[in-house]
Protein backbone atom coordinates (compact mmCIF):
# COMPACT_ATOMS: atom_id res chain seq x y z
CA UNK A 1 0.00 0.00 0.00
CA UNK A 2 2.91 2.37 0.75
CA UNK A 3 4.26 1.79 -2.75
CA UNK A 4 0.83 2.57 -4.25
CA UNK A 5 0.51 5.81 -2.28
CA UNK A 6 4.05 6.82 -3.28
CA UNK A 7 3.23 6.19 -6.94
CA UNK A 8 -0.05 8.11 -6.65
CA UNK A 9 1.70 11.10 -5.04
CA UNK A 10 4.35 11.02 -7.77
CA UNK A 11 1.63 10.83 -10.42
CA UNK A 12 -0.11 13.92 -9.04
CA UNK A 13 3.23 15.75 -8.62
CA UNK A 14 4.25 15.16 -12.25
CA UNK A 15 0.76 16.14 -13.46
CA UNK A 16 0.95 19.41 -11.50
CA UNK A 17 4.47 20.01 -12.87
CA UNK A 18 3.15 19.44 -16.40
CA UNK A 19 0.72 22.34 -16.11
CA UNK A 20 2.98 24.70 -14.13
CA UNK A 21 6.19 24.34 -16.18
CA UNK A 22 6.41 27.08 -18.82
CA UNK A 23 8.40 25.14 -21.41
CA UNK A 24 5.98 22.94 -23.40
CA UNK A 25 8.65 20.31 -24.10
CA UNK A 26 9.31 19.91 -20.37
CA UNK A 27 5.54 19.74 -19.79
CA UNK A 28 5.29 16.87 -22.32
CA UNK A 29 8.16 15.04 -20.57
CA UNK A 30 6.43 15.52 -17.18
CA UNK A 31 3.27 14.06 -18.71
CA UNK A 32 5.25 11.05 -19.96
CA UNK A 33 6.72 10.56 -16.47
CA UNK A 34 3.21 10.70 -14.99
CA UNK A 35 2.08 8.04 -17.49
CA UNK A 36 5.06 5.88 -16.57
CA UNK A 37 4.15 6.05 -12.87
CA UNK A 38 0.51 5.26 -13.68
CA UNK A 39 1.66 2.25 -15.72
CA UNK A 40 3.78 0.99 -12.79
CA UNK A 41 0.76 1.53 -10.50
CA UNK A 42 -1.33 -0.65 -12.81
CA UNK A 43 1.31 -3.39 -12.49
CA UNK A 44 1.06 -3.06 -8.69
CA UNK A 45 -2.75 -3.37 -9.00
CA UNK A 46 -2.23 -6.72 -10.76
CA UNK A 47 -3.34 -5.32 -14.12
CA UNK A 48 -0.22 -6.05 -16.24
CA UNK A 49 -1.88 -5.81 -19.66
CA UNK A 50 -3.18 -2.29 -19.15
CA UNK A 51 0.10 -1.36 -17.42
CA UNK A 52 2.08 -2.40 -20.50
CA UNK A 53 -0.46 -0.61 -22.71
CA UNK A 54 -0.20 2.57 -20.64
CA UNK A 55 3.60 2.62 -20.72
CA UNK A 56 3.98 1.75 -24.40
CA UNK A 57 1.08 3.70 -25.91
CA UNK A 58 0.41 6.64 -23.57
CA UNK A 59 3.93 7.24 -22.19
CA UNK A 60 5.57 6.37 -25.53
CA UNK A 61 3.39 7.06 -28.55
CA UNK A 62 1.45 10.07 -27.23
CA UNK A 63 4.67 11.72 -25.98
CA UNK A 64 6.19 11.28 -29.44
CA UNK A 65 3.06 12.85 -30.98
CA UNK A 66 3.34 15.80 -28.59
CA UNK A 67 7.03 16.28 -29.40
CA UNK A 68 6.38 16.14 -33.15
CA UNK A 69 3.66 18.79 -32.72
CA UNK A 70 5.97 21.00 -30.63
CA UNK A 71 8.72 20.62 -33.25
CA UNK A 72 6.31 21.49 -36.09
CA UNK A 73 4.84 24.54 -34.39
CA UNK A 74 7.98 26.08 -32.78
CA UNK A 75 6.05 28.78 -30.98
CA UNK A 76 6.97 28.24 -27.36
CA UNK A 77 7.57 31.89 -26.47
CA UNK A 78 4.61 33.00 -28.50
CA UNK A 79 1.83 32.53 -25.94
CA UNK A 80 1.89 34.55 -22.75
CA UNK A 81 0.35 32.54 -19.94
CA UNK A 82 -1.40 34.34 -17.11
CA UNK A 83 0.93 34.64 -14.10
CA UNK A 84 -2.08 34.87 -11.79
CA UNK A 85 -3.11 31.32 -12.74
CA UNK A 86 0.25 29.92 -11.63
CA UNK A 87 0.24 31.94 -8.39
CA UNK A 88 -3.37 31.04 -7.54
CA UNK A 89 -2.89 27.33 -8.21
CA UNK A 90 -1.54 26.36 -4.73
CA UNK A 91 -4.51 28.06 -3.08
CA UNK A 92 -7.13 26.36 -5.27
CA UNK A 93 -5.25 23.06 -4.99
CA UNK A 94 -5.17 23.22 -1.17
CA UNK A 95 -8.88 24.09 -1.00
CA UNK A 96 -9.72 21.21 -3.35
CA UNK A 97 -7.54 18.79 -1.34
CA UNK A 98 -9.34 19.74 1.89
CA UNK A 99 -12.78 19.29 0.26
CA UNK A 100 -11.64 16.02 -1.34
CA UNK A 101 -10.36 14.57 1.94
CA UNK A 102 -13.48 15.67 3.84
CA UNK A 103 -15.85 14.18 1.24
CA UNK A 104 -13.93 10.89 1.07
CA UNK A 105 -13.76 10.68 4.89
CA UNK A 106 -17.50 11.21 5.14
CA UNK A 107 -18.07 8.41 2.63
CA UNK A 108 -16.06 5.81 4.58
CA UNK A 109 -18.42 3.10 5.78
CA UNK A 110 -21.39 4.51 3.87
CA UNK A 111 -20.70 2.73 0.61
CA UNK A 112 -21.97 -0.85 0.90
CA UNK A 113 -19.20 -3.38 0.31
CA UNK A 114 -20.55 -5.99 -2.05
CA UNK A 115 -19.30 -9.49 -1.51
CA UNK A 116 -17.78 -10.24 -4.86
CA UNK A 117 -16.00 -13.37 -5.88
CA UNK A 118 -12.83 -13.16 -7.92
CA UNK A 119 -13.46 -12.96 -11.65
CA UNK A 120 -12.84 -16.26 -13.38
CA UNK A 121 -11.20 -16.86 -16.73
CA UNK A 122 -8.47 -14.72 -18.22
CA UNK A 123 -7.97 -11.25 -19.67
CA UNK A 124 -8.28 -12.67 -23.19
CA UNK A 125 -11.67 -14.20 -22.42
CA UNK A 126 -12.90 -10.97 -20.82
CA UNK A 127 -11.75 -8.95 -23.85
CA UNK A 128 -12.75 -11.28 -26.70
CA UNK A 129 -15.90 -12.82 -25.25
CA UNK A 130 -17.17 -10.23 -22.79
CA UNK A 131 -16.35 -7.03 -24.70
CA UNK A 132 -16.57 -8.17 -28.33
CA UNK A 133 -18.63 -5.17 -29.37
CA UNK A 134 -15.98 -2.85 -27.88
CA UNK A 135 -13.37 -4.36 -30.18
CA UNK A 136 -15.55 -3.65 -33.23
CA UNK A 137 -16.01 -0.08 -31.99
CA UNK A 138 -12.23 0.23 -31.47
CA UNK A 139 -11.60 -0.70 -35.11
CA UNK A 140 -14.12 1.97 -36.14
CA UNK A 141 -12.46 4.58 -33.90
CA UNK A 142 -8.98 3.76 -35.26
CA UNK A 143 -10.22 4.16 -38.86
CA UNK A 144 -11.97 7.42 -37.92
CA UNK A 145 -8.71 8.73 -36.40
CA UNK A 146 -6.62 7.69 -39.43
CA UNK A 147 -9.03 9.27 -41.92
CA UNK A 148 -9.30 12.44 -39.83
CA UNK A 149 -5.50 12.86 -39.80
CA UNK A 150 -5.33 12.11 -43.56
CA UNK A 151 -8.07 14.68 -44.23
CA UNK A 152 -6.33 17.31 -42.14
CA UNK A 153 -2.95 16.83 -43.85
CA UNK A 154 -4.12 16.35 -47.44
CA UNK A 155 -2.49 18.54 -50.05
CA UNK A 156 -4.80 21.25 -51.24
CA UNK A 157 -5.37 21.69 -54.97
CA UNK A 158 -4.65 25.08 -56.56
CA UNK A 159 -8.36 25.84 -56.94
CA UNK A 160 -8.96 25.80 -53.15
CA UNK B 1 -11.90 -2.54 1.08
CA UNK B 2 -14.10 0.51 0.73
CA UNK B 3 -11.43 2.84 2.14
CA UNK B 4 -8.88 1.59 -0.43
CA UNK B 5 -11.31 2.38 -3.22
CA UNK B 6 -11.98 5.84 -1.76
CA UNK B 7 -8.23 6.51 -1.60
CA UNK B 8 -7.87 5.78 -5.32
CA UNK B 9 -10.99 7.85 -6.07
CA UNK B 10 -9.56 10.77 -4.07
CA UNK B 11 -6.38 10.75 -6.19
CA UNK B 12 -8.41 10.35 -9.40
CA UNK B 13 -10.47 13.41 -8.36
CA UNK B 14 -7.25 15.37 -7.76
CA UNK B 15 -6.03 14.48 -11.26
CA UNK B 16 -9.34 15.56 -12.79
CA UNK B 17 -9.14 18.84 -10.82
CA UNK B 18 -5.59 19.52 -12.06
CA UNK B 19 -6.70 18.87 -15.66
CA UNK B 20 -9.79 21.09 -15.38
CA UNK B 21 -7.69 23.88 -13.80
CA UNK B 22 -5.30 23.63 -16.75
CA UNK B 23 -8.20 23.86 -19.21
CA UNK B 24 -9.62 26.91 -17.45
CA UNK B 25 -6.41 28.91 -17.02
CA UNK B 26 -3.95 28.09 -19.81
CA UNK B 27 -3.89 29.76 -23.24
CA UNK B 28 -1.48 27.57 -25.19
CA UNK B 29 -3.30 24.97 -27.31
CA UNK B 30 -0.75 22.23 -26.55
CA UNK B 31 -0.94 23.01 -22.81
CA UNK B 32 -4.73 22.74 -23.01
CA UNK B 33 -4.40 19.32 -24.55
CA UNK B 34 -1.97 18.28 -21.82
CA UNK B 35 -4.84 19.16 -19.43
CA UNK B 36 -7.16 16.82 -21.32
CA UNK B 37 -4.52 14.08 -21.04
CA UNK B 38 -4.28 14.58 -17.26
CA UNK B 39 -8.08 14.26 -16.96
CA UNK B 40 -7.95 11.03 -18.97
CA UNK B 41 -5.29 9.67 -16.59
CA UNK B 42 -7.64 10.30 -13.69
CA UNK B 43 -10.44 8.47 -15.47
CA UNK B 44 -8.32 5.44 -16.35
CA UNK B 45 -7.05 5.31 -12.76
CA UNK B 46 -10.66 5.31 -11.52
CA UNK B 47 -11.62 2.55 -13.98
CA UNK B 48 -8.78 0.18 -13.12
CA UNK B 49 -8.91 0.91 -9.37
CA UNK B 50 -12.63 0.08 -9.27
CA UNK B 51 -11.97 -3.21 -11.08
CA UNK B 52 -9.09 -3.97 -8.73
CA UNK B 53 -11.11 -3.36 -5.57
CA UNK B 54 -14.28 -5.08 -6.84
CA UNK B 55 -12.41 -8.21 -7.97
CA UNK B 56 -13.20 -7.71 -11.67
CA UNK B 57 -9.80 -6.64 -12.90
CA UNK B 58 -10.08 -8.37 -16.30
CA UNK B 59 -13.23 -6.48 -17.31
CA UNK B 60 -11.72 -3.24 -16.01
CA UNK B 61 -8.61 -3.85 -18.11
CA UNK B 62 -10.71 -4.55 -21.20
CA UNK B 63 -12.59 -1.27 -20.66
CA UNK B 64 -9.34 0.63 -20.05
CA UNK B 65 -7.86 -0.75 -23.29
CA UNK B 66 -10.87 0.62 -25.19
CA UNK B 67 -10.46 3.94 -23.37
CA UNK B 68 -6.77 4.20 -24.31
CA UNK B 69 -7.47 3.39 -27.98
CA UNK B 70 -10.09 6.17 -28.10
CA UNK B 71 -7.67 8.50 -26.28
CA UNK B 72 -4.88 7.90 -28.81
CA UNK B 73 -7.21 8.59 -31.76
CA UNK B 74 -8.45 11.79 -30.11
CA UNK B 75 -4.87 12.92 -29.41
CA UNK B 76 -3.74 12.24 -33.00
CA UNK B 77 -6.71 14.11 -34.47
CA UNK B 78 -6.49 17.03 -32.04
CA UNK B 79 -2.74 17.50 -32.55
CA UNK B 80 -3.30 17.48 -36.33
CA UNK B 81 -5.93 20.20 -35.84
CA UNK B 82 -3.48 22.17 -33.65
CA UNK B 83 -0.82 22.01 -36.40
CA UNK B 84 -3.38 23.25 -38.96
CA UNK B 85 -4.46 26.06 -36.62
CA UNK B 86 -0.80 27.07 -36.24
CA UNK B 87 -0.36 27.14 -40.02
CA UNK B 88 -3.36 29.46 -40.36
CA UNK B 89 -2.80 31.81 -37.42
CA UNK B 90 1.00 31.44 -36.91
CA UNK B 91 0.29 31.18 -33.19
CA UNK B 92 -0.79 28.66 -30.59
CA UNK B 93 -2.75 31.24 -28.60
CA UNK B 94 -6.33 30.14 -28.00
CA UNK B 95 -7.49 33.79 -27.87
CA UNK B 96 -6.55 34.32 -31.51
CA UNK B 97 -9.09 31.69 -32.48
CA UNK B 98 -11.86 33.85 -31.05
CA UNK B 99 -11.58 36.30 -33.93
CA UNK B 100 -14.00 35.54 -36.74
CA UNK B 101 -12.98 36.25 -40.29
CA UNK B 102 -15.33 37.18 -43.09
Amino acid sequence: MTLSIGLLVGLVAFSVAAILVRDILKAAICLAAASLLLGILFFVMKAPYIGAFEISVVAGLITVLFMVTIALTKAEGDVRESKLAAWAFPLFFAVFLIIDVLVMKSLIGKIPTQTTTAEGGSFGEALWKGRTFDLVAQIGVIFAGVFAVLALFRKRSKDE
Amino acid sequence: MSSTWLLYMAFAAVLVFVGVYCLLTQRNLIKLFIGVEIISKGISLALVATGYVKNSIFTAQALAVTFIVVEVCVVATALAIIINVYRHTKSLDIRKLAKLKG
